[in-house]
């Protein structure tokens, strides 16, 4: 993505990132309103509303993280495309009934779209990451997790209290470990979706 | 598992193979698909692994933050249940009263120093950080202003973003170069930023600055009631009746 692209509302994903207190409230005050107005009128309660948001507000700090993520158009439009889409899944996932997504297209802002299915695509990777990690054994998840928060791996080692070479090698079977179950899973997938 | 396939990825990356084995290693990737997506896929989980435990604290952090801020969005409008006796009305009328007494005899116009209290710019949290965005940093922080103003001048001429034009408005303020600051906040009141409204409140505050009481309520009564800081704006609005 050209850098001269990025929109200027860029600013609310640094200042999400930095979690810097002003910008959250401005986009509460801004850009949330609107949120709960649109789900109370579409079968949801304010409970709800609040919860999707955060959810939201949280999918975006760790796009932000990750630096993944690229305003290409106004935060607003991404922001409330983002919540109304999470809030039409919940309603999907809890109703029998099917339910019908009526876009308004005309409404719709392209890189505004596009940037709501990366961030989707996002969000389902780590959610089946997270799986994953919970599936490896206890000793996999201690190690991973103190050679990816230390980063030095003889320290890593030194407080297991095992060597350098033993945690360089398990490390790297863990990390396979994860990597085997991702890759069939997205094998399964690709076989599903043709 | 193919645990040799891993280790082999791991040395790979590590940059650990001698340049026959390095060389090997890249025939395999473009000339095996699989080879290659199973390599992509463990550099994919590292740096799942690097954004989950990267920033915990961060996140930890960012979250009961939200968690505050928005409770305090969703509640505002339920009203509060507070029992109250009725000498309780007594005490607290009396209290009142007490703080009545106290202002009405500091009847004395506000004054700049009270109103103006400085956020600290965090400019280079995040990305690659720039020697003279850091040194702008610093000198904003401690309140070297006007070592600050050509450092904020420079970058401006580089990149200009409201957020760095924020800070430079203020160190203008502070250094009393009024016609340049409120050049600035102009600027940024009318452009769509976060910045807009508390431009506005910089403006406002330069007028009470150069004792131009008229001038500075006139600009504090166009900020909206929305403005995230709108108690310091009713505030100085009510010293200066």
């Amino acid at each position: 993505m050209e850098k001269s692209k990025i929109h200027p509302d860029q600013i609310y994903i640094e200042g999400i990132a930095a979690n810097d207190s002003a910008v959250i409230r401005s986009i509460y005050k801004n850009f949330v309103p609107k949120v709960v107005f649109y789900i109370m009128n579409n079968s949801g309660d304010k409970d709800q509303a609040q919860d999707v948001v955060q959810e939201i507000m949280i999918l975006l700090f760790n796009q932000a993280k990750a630096n993944t993520l690229l305003l290409t158009c106004p935060f607003d439009a991404y922001f409330f495309l983002l919540c109304k889409r999470k809030w039409l899944n919940e309603l999907k996932k809890t109703s029998n009934k099917g339910v019908t997504i009526n876009e308004d297209f005309a409404s719709i802002n392209v890189s505004a779209l596009e940037l709501v299915e990366e961030a989707e695509q996002f969000d389902e990777k780590q959610q089946l990451f997270d799986v994953m990690f919970q599936k490896l054994g206890d000793k996999c998840q201690e190690l991973l997790k103190l050679s990816f928060t230390i980063k030095s791996m003889e320290e890593v080692a030194e407080k297991l209290n095992v060597t350098y070479g033993y945690v360089r090698k398990k490390k790297s079977l863990c990390i396979g470990q994860l990597t085997q179950w991702i890759q069939e899973a997205k094998n399964f997938k690709s076989l599903k979706n043709n | 598992m193919n645990e040799e396939r891993y280790l082999l990825f791991d040395q790979y990356l590590q940059g650990e193979m001698t340049v026959e084995e390095r060389n090997n290693f890249e025939k395999e990737v473009s000339g095996n698909p699989e080879f290659a997506a199973e390599f992509r896929t463990f550099k994919e989980v590292q740096v799942q692994l690097q954004n989950k435990f990267g920033h915990v604290q961060e996140r930890e952090a960012f979250k009961e933050n939200l968690s505050v801020i928005s409770d305090e969005h969703f509640n505002k409008n339920k009203p509060k249940l507070v029992l109250m006796r009725p000498w309780y009305y007594a005490a607290a009328a009396s209290v009142v009263i007490l703080f009545g007494l106290f202002f009405f005899n500091q009847n004395t116009k506000p004054d700049f120093a009270d109103y103006n209290q400085q956020e600290y710019a965090y400019l280079t949290e995040r990305g690659n950080v720039q020697e003279e965005l850091k040194q702008a940093e610093e000198a904003f922080n401690s309140k070297k202003y006007k070592a600050a103003i050509p450092l904020f001048e420079s970058i401006l001429k580089e990149n200009k973003t409201p957020e760095i034009q924020y800070y430079y408005g203020i160190a203008l303020l502070e250094e009393d170069q009024f016609s340049k600051s409120e050049a600035v906040f102009n600027e940024l009141k009318s452009g769509t930023s976060v910045y807009s409204e508390k431009a506005l409140w910089y403006l406002a505050l330069s007028k009470l600055k150069q004792k131009d009481y008229k001038a500075s309520k006139q600009i504090l009564q166009t900020i909206s009631q929305d403005y995230e800081d709108y108690d310091k704006v009713q505030k100085l609005l009510n010293a200066l009746d």
